[in-house]
């Protein structure tokens, strides 16, 4: 049994919930215990952007918070994950820790360096294993064939990930998603990054890249794309009509989260347990070809 | 970004200097412009005008203003692709956090990012939790969400964060 604070971060809990869902039915089934610390804030990541000190003490915050609890903590979000992971790197380092810990104290908290992060994809990886997954599966999948899109903050600083993967030549997620029964593919734009960051302040560079992507996609006959991040989940999925449209082209591309694929392998209910139905693309063509 | 004449009397030799000085963008100083950073880059791809190592050029040069005040250093997708493929272990991504930084403090920030500072000091998170999510996450049995910001805000007011500006 593994135990680790569940961070939720600010895009998942609002604008997600159907992965906040899947990942805490699939977690509660694989033996991994999820706790809620209700006072984790922002990662920082994006406050990063306007003062890099800014980003860095909310992300020490947090990780105080899951310390003062004696927790690790586990992201769904892929960017929550790199930039924790990396500010746990950081503050190794004593007189960034003791300058860091000076502005903490006037909450109240500290960071020692003894609480560490990982995504939950790697929990479920390495924790749980892909033969407890093979055993966990109930549902037939091996007629889906689904394009693994892994997310640049999975893997990436390649150096806050101690030798986990490979992000020039990842291969975890296609592994993690074999166990559920089902085909992952190898494509030409594997590596592209969704645009999430861009979209804010450009969204027409953003549907470039979400179209390039899409567009080598939709040539390779795949049922879903698999993300691991909510942010990739609303470029691809969200924003998938709006690009069609815009590119005047047709795109019907079912994106699941890897807990909703590895829920439905696990025979969990796809709208009441992994929340099937919060998915604005229709699920119906992924379902048929699943076998009770 | 134009391709116009560059005047070196119009150049600022410190800029590089005022980067590098930043710990983050120190390794700059290793660049020897191979361009693996835009041939990696995934907007530089889609876009071909974003490019990375025209703008460690520029800094180099000393066209302050130019980067500074360019909308192109807010397109990064901070994919970390330039520093994962640069053979000098220039992480371009912190350059241009740096970067982003000194533009925000001299009144270049985007809205969105301001923005998004704002809600962090209210609700702790960048976006405000209203009355429908409240209910949807009921409904899934989901917990409730605190949506506290007075810390986040404390923390974020030492580093003068709060008082950063968007262009508008």
């Amino acid at each position: 049994m593994s135990k680790y604070a569940l961070f939720l971060g600010c895009t998942t809990p609002i604008k997600v919930p159907q992965y906040e869902l899947s990942a805490r039915w699939v977690s509660k089934r694989l033996g991994i215990e999820l706790v809620d610390i209700e006072d984790f804030v922002c990662c920082g990541f994006n406050q990063g952007n306007l003062s890099i000190e800014g980003g860095l003490l909310l992300a020490a915050m947090n990780l105080a918070f899951a310390e003062a609890q004696d927790l690790d903590i586990v992201t769904l979000c892929a960017a929550c994950n790199g930039f924790l992971a990396e500010t746990v790197a950081e503050l190794k380092d004593e007189a960034t820790r003791d300058r860091i810990n000076k502005k903490l104290s006037l909450i109240d908290l500290e960071y020692n360096g003894r609480t560490k992060v990982k995504h939950i994809s790697r929990v479920i990886y390495e924790d749980v294993g892909l033969d407890r997954i093979e055993k966990a599966v109930k549902r037939d999948l091996s007629k889906l064939r689904v394009a693994p899109h892994y997310g640049c903050h999975y893997l990436k600083p390649k150096s806050a990930f101690e030798g986990f993967d490979e992000p020039d030549n990842p291969k975890t997620l296609h592994h993690l998603i074999s166990a559920t029964g089902a085909a992952p593919i190898q494509y030409e734009t594997l590596l592209h990054c969704c645009g999430g960051k861009t979209f804010p302040v450009s969204p027409d560079i953003a549907h470039l890249l979400i179209e390039k992507k899409l567009n080598n996609l939709q040539t390779m006959g795949i049922d879903a794309m698999i993300v691991q991040c909510q942010t990739c989940y609303l470029m691809y999925e969200g924003q998938q009509q709006k690009v069609a449209e815009k590119f005047n082209t047709q795109y019907k591309i079912p994106v699941l989260l890897y807990p909703q694929l590895l829920g439905l392998a696990m025979g969990g209910d796809p709208a009441t347990d992994l929340g099937f139905d919060l998915n604005t693309m229709p699920l119906d063509k992924v379902l048929a070809k699943v076998e009770e | 970004m134009s391709n116009k004449i560059i005047r070196t009397a119009e150049l600022d030799p410190n800029f590089k200097f005022e980067v590098t000085a930043h710990e983050s963008a120190r390794d700059l100083n290793y660049c020897f412009a191979c361009g693996s950073c835009s041939a990696g880059c995934p907007i530089h791809e889609v876009f071909p005008d974003y490019n990375p190592r025209k703008l460690a050029k520029m800094i180099k040069l000393g066209l302050r203003k130019e980067v500074l005040s360019s909308d192109y250093i807010w397109y990064c997708a901070t994919c970390r692709t330039c520093e994962q493929r640069c053979p000098q272990k220039v992480s371009f991504f912190n350059v241009l956090n740096v970067l982003k930084n000194i533009a925000a403090k001299e009144g270049y920030a985007p809205t969105a990012w301001v923005e998004q500072t704002k809600q962090v000091m209210q609700t702790g998170i960048v976006f405000p939790i209203e009355e429908t999510c409240v209910k949807k996450r009921e409904q899934l049995s989901l917990p409730s969400l605190k949506g506290e910001g007075k810390k986040a805000k404390k923390l974020i007011e030492t580093t003068g964060l709060d008082e950063i500006e968007s262009r508008g």
